[in-house]
């Protein structure tokens, strides 16, 4: 029966769709006719503008031409110059000898910054939260998650004006601690202190990750605990050997998306620092850039060139990671042959 | 797999090819019949224009324009503001585009330069009688490209003062009438040049223990109130207020182009940035600027600032400070301390031609009719003063029923603005307009950010960068 089940839902090719019964096909057809909207969808807003960026990257095409002009062939111009653009930032010859930092790298070294707060912080969150012992659970949950529901760009409006380095509050109190004013942190205008400032922002809406983190702990289940308890296994110990292994998938999960999301960071700087890449050019993130080749440039043909090359980044980096979960990433229902 | 994917990807590179094979040039001349009317298209989107009430009073205009002769056909055509650049480059690149274009200002019409058509030799073969403008105005539009406009709504500048705020220092006013000097304190007369502005405005920069920025004690971490703001003024158009005005651009094509910021800009960014982070402070830095006690960048509207020079165009935003019952009066722009001219800067809208027209002299006659009997109508519904100084009374009798505190003497200053245009303007053309735009927008920040700014270092980068750029 099992056998029969999988021959169902996993069809090996084209032909063994013909193999199926009456019933099957039909079924198939009404679950296809159900997902239509979502795959029209899929083509006409994420394929076709997705090929039509790759067409455009071989073009010399600007919004400002008009779509009926002719478009000029530009072969792999467009290519050359992303490796040459010192802004851009892909050749790391140009890392370090450009007098402007490169968006590719900046993106990198705030990743290296913001990947492992925003994984940990939220883990650390969900183990208090999990804390037996922590009275009035429900309403810390209910805080935590609260940040989220308020709408990023607000919170990001919001931080802006807390952290503005004449009026806000926090320098204000910090001064008021005794903090002399030529020491306050200048925050997003300051070169050192811009990064921990978005990371600051990022961390008031990890109530979503925090969610995520407590449902996989609950779901370890508890007689793994006990067992271990009962030989004698100190806390650290089954946070390590039990926990972490259990929640694993979850981690790993939580960091994939934070990678995506840290590749294509951008409404931050863009309100906070209004997309100039001030402070000294330390806020020009890739995707940043690439809106502004697109969008303020009208440059089509070169930000789909960045735009791609975003894209072959990303699923690098996914694939990597993916290539790594075998050997750190626990899956209890998991068979391996 | 390997194979699949060099066949798709050899298939997007032919796909791309034929693209760029295909695409067409041809253009469709709309000749008129002999007997038929010309058929003359007006395009609006560029600029103001798309509300439901403008649209209303553009399409009677259109109606009476019909009306009044039977040679011509007037077509309106509407694009919303956000769509109307792309549309109006597919329309001209398509060989399809308007007769006439606007309103449009500077800005909106430097993304088409090249494209416009010199009107003078259509006006003349009108007998247009150019007079009824200032002449100041006229040569205000004319470029390289010749005289690509008449003028027609018209914003131009003035200082913005709290005269209570001088009253409580112990100011005189500033004057209201060009060629009037200002009384000092010590009862001295000066002309009101940027020097006098600079020291007033450090006289009015107050923290929060009363004492201004020229005082023993002043702490400039709790300022309360400064004495002047550029009030939503661009780096060109700072550089252009404080030095004048200038093409800041040499050669007439890509490799030859040079940056040609004359010294008495660098000179005005020097004390812009001196203003925010110099020993006495009296202009808000970036940071005091944009924070929600100082209006989040409108600081005059916020009654954070003394002084703040603008355009008509800030009249339509002053609710706030009229509410919370402040009054304002308008004093004259500033001279330049070296040459003792007004620098003056006059924002601008009005209807352009393309070259491409297939009727240029009917759509120079329509054009003529917009910006005189047809501007009786459409300039009360796109909130501008009007070019010709006799037809301002209607435009200021609106602006006394919002605020009618201001005096007539302060109405007048703009009247007298309309003779000190910026030619060439602020907004000027550069090549490569976007990112060459988009860079100093960049410097602007920097300066208005960050402390202890190499600004020789910083100016350099910019000229370095800019010349890269226009020649891109």
């Amino acid at each position: 029966m099992l056998e029969e089940l999988s021959k169902f839902q996993k069809p090996d090719s084209i032909g063994s769709v013909r193999t199926l019964s009456p019933i099957a096909r039909r079924e198939m057809r009404t679950g296809l006719s159900f997902i239509s909207p979502w795959l029209f969808g899929f083509l006409a807003f994420t394929l076709l503008p997705m090929l039509a960026t790759l067409i455009f990257s071989f073009l010399d095409l600007k919004i400002t031409d008009g779509i009926f002009s002719a478009p000029k062939f530009a072969g792999f111009d467009n290519y050359v110059h992303l490796f040459q653009d010192p802004q851009a930032g892909i050749n790391p010859a140009t890392w370090f000898n450009s007098k402007t930092p490169g968006s590719l790298l900046i993106t990198i070294k705030f990743a290296l910054i913001a990947l492992p707060i925003g994984t940990f912080f939220p883990l650390s969150l969900a183990l208090l939260m999990n804390n037996k012992h922590l009275k009035g659970q429900f309403a810390f949950r209910t805080l935590f998650y609260m940040p989220y529901v308020v709408p990023f760009v607000a919170s990001v409006f919001l931080w802006g004006g807390m952290l503005n380095s004449e009026s806000g509050w926090v320098n204000r109190a910090l001064e008021y601690l005794g903090v002399a004013h030529a020491n306050l942190p200048q925050w997003a205008n300051d070169v050192n202190w811009v990064y921990p400032t978005y990371v600051i922002m990022g961390i008031w809406g990890v109530g979503n990750s925090m969610l995520i983190m407590l449902a996989s702990l609950q779901g370890v289940p508890t007689e793994l605990y006990d067992a271990a308890k009962v030989d004698g296994a100190s806390a650290w110990k089954i946070l390590w050997n039990i926990t972490f292994p259990m929640i694993s998938p979850v981690i790993f999960y939580n960091l994939v998306l934070d990678i995506i999301g840290l590749f294509q960071y951008f409404l931050v700087p863009l309100v906070v620092n209004s997309g100039t890449g001030r402070p000294g050019g330390a806020t020009m993130f890739y995707n940043l850039y690439l809106y502004k080749t697109f969008f303020t440039y009208q440059d089509m043909s070169y930000g789909s060139t960045l735009a791609w090359f975003l894209f072959v980044i990303i699923l690098l980096i996914t694939i990597i990671l993916f290539s790594t979960s075998k050997y750190w990433v626990y899956y209890a229902g998991e068979s391996k042959s | 797999m390997k194979k699949h994917l060099a066949t798709l990807f050899g298939l997007l590179i032919i796909a791309s090819m034929i693209l760029a094979a295909c695409g067409s040039k041809s253009a469709a001349p709309t000749e008129a019949a002999s007997g038929e009317k010309v058929k003359i298209r007006w395009f609006v989107g560029l600029g103001t224009g798309t509300d439901p009430e403008q649209v209303t009073t553009q399409e009677e205009v259109v109606k009476d324009f019909n009306a009044s002769q039977d040679r011509i056909e007037l077509v309106l055509e509407v694009v919303p503001y956000d769509a109307a650049r792309d549309t109006l480059s597919t329309q001209i690149a398509s060989g399809a585009g308007p007769d006439i274009v606007g309103p449009v200002g500077w800005d909106g019409s430097n993304g088409f330069h090249g494209q416009w058509l010199d009107i003078a030799p259509y006006l003349k073969e009108l007998n247009f009688d150019s007079s009824i403008f200032d002449p100041a105005l006229m040569a205000f539009y004319q470029t390289e490209e010749g005289q690509v406009g008449l003028p027609f709504a018209v914003f131009p500048g003035g200082m913005f003062y709290r005269p209570d705020m001088f009253d409580e220092a112990g100011l005189s006013y500033p004057p209201q009438v060009y060629g009037e000097q200002y009384t000092m304190p010590d009862g001295s007369k000066v002309d009101w040049n940027w020097e006098t502005v600079t020291k007033i405005a450090k006289l009015l920069t107050v923290d929060e223990n009363g004492k201004n920025a020229t005082e023993e004690g002043f702490d400039r971490t709790k300022i309360v109130q400064v004495g002047y703001a550029p009030q939503y003024q661009t780096i060109l158009g700072i550089g252009t207020f404080y030095g004048g005005a200038a093409k800041i651009y040499s050669g007439d094509a890509k490799g030859s182009y040079q940056s040609n910021v004359p010294d008495s800009w660098k000179e005005a960014w020097k004390w812009y940035y001196d203003g925010m982070y110099g020993a006495e402070p009296f202009i808000a830095t970036g940071p005091l600027a944009t924070a929600p006690e100082f209006g989040n960048e409108d600081v005059f509207n916020a009654g954070k600032s003394a002084m703040a020079l603008s355009q008509t165009w800030y009249t339509c935003c002053l609710g706030d400070l009229s509410k919370s019952g402040a009054q304002f009066q308008i004093g004259i722009q500033p001279l330049g301390n070296a040459d003792g001219k007004v620098h003056g800067r006059i924002d601008a809208d009005t209807f352009r031609i393309l070259k491409s027209s297939q009727h240029p002299k009917e759509a120079v006659e329509v054009l003529t009719y917009l910006v005189t009997t047809g501007g009786d109508k459409l300039l009360p519904v796109y909130g501008a003063m009007p070019a010709i100084a006799s037809k301002t009374d209607a435009f200021f009798e609106k602006k006394s029923a919002d605020y009618a505190f201001v005096t007539k003497e302060s109405w007048n200053v703009f009247t007298q603005g309309l003779a000190y245009p910026d030619t060439p303007s602020a907004e000027q053309y550069l090549p490569n307009s976007i990112k060459a735009y988009a860079r100093f927008a960049t410097f602007l920040d920097l300066l208005n950010n960050t402390d202890n700014v190499d600004f020789d270092a910083e100016y350099q980068k910019l000229i370095d960068d800019i010349n890269v750029l226009y020649n891109e």
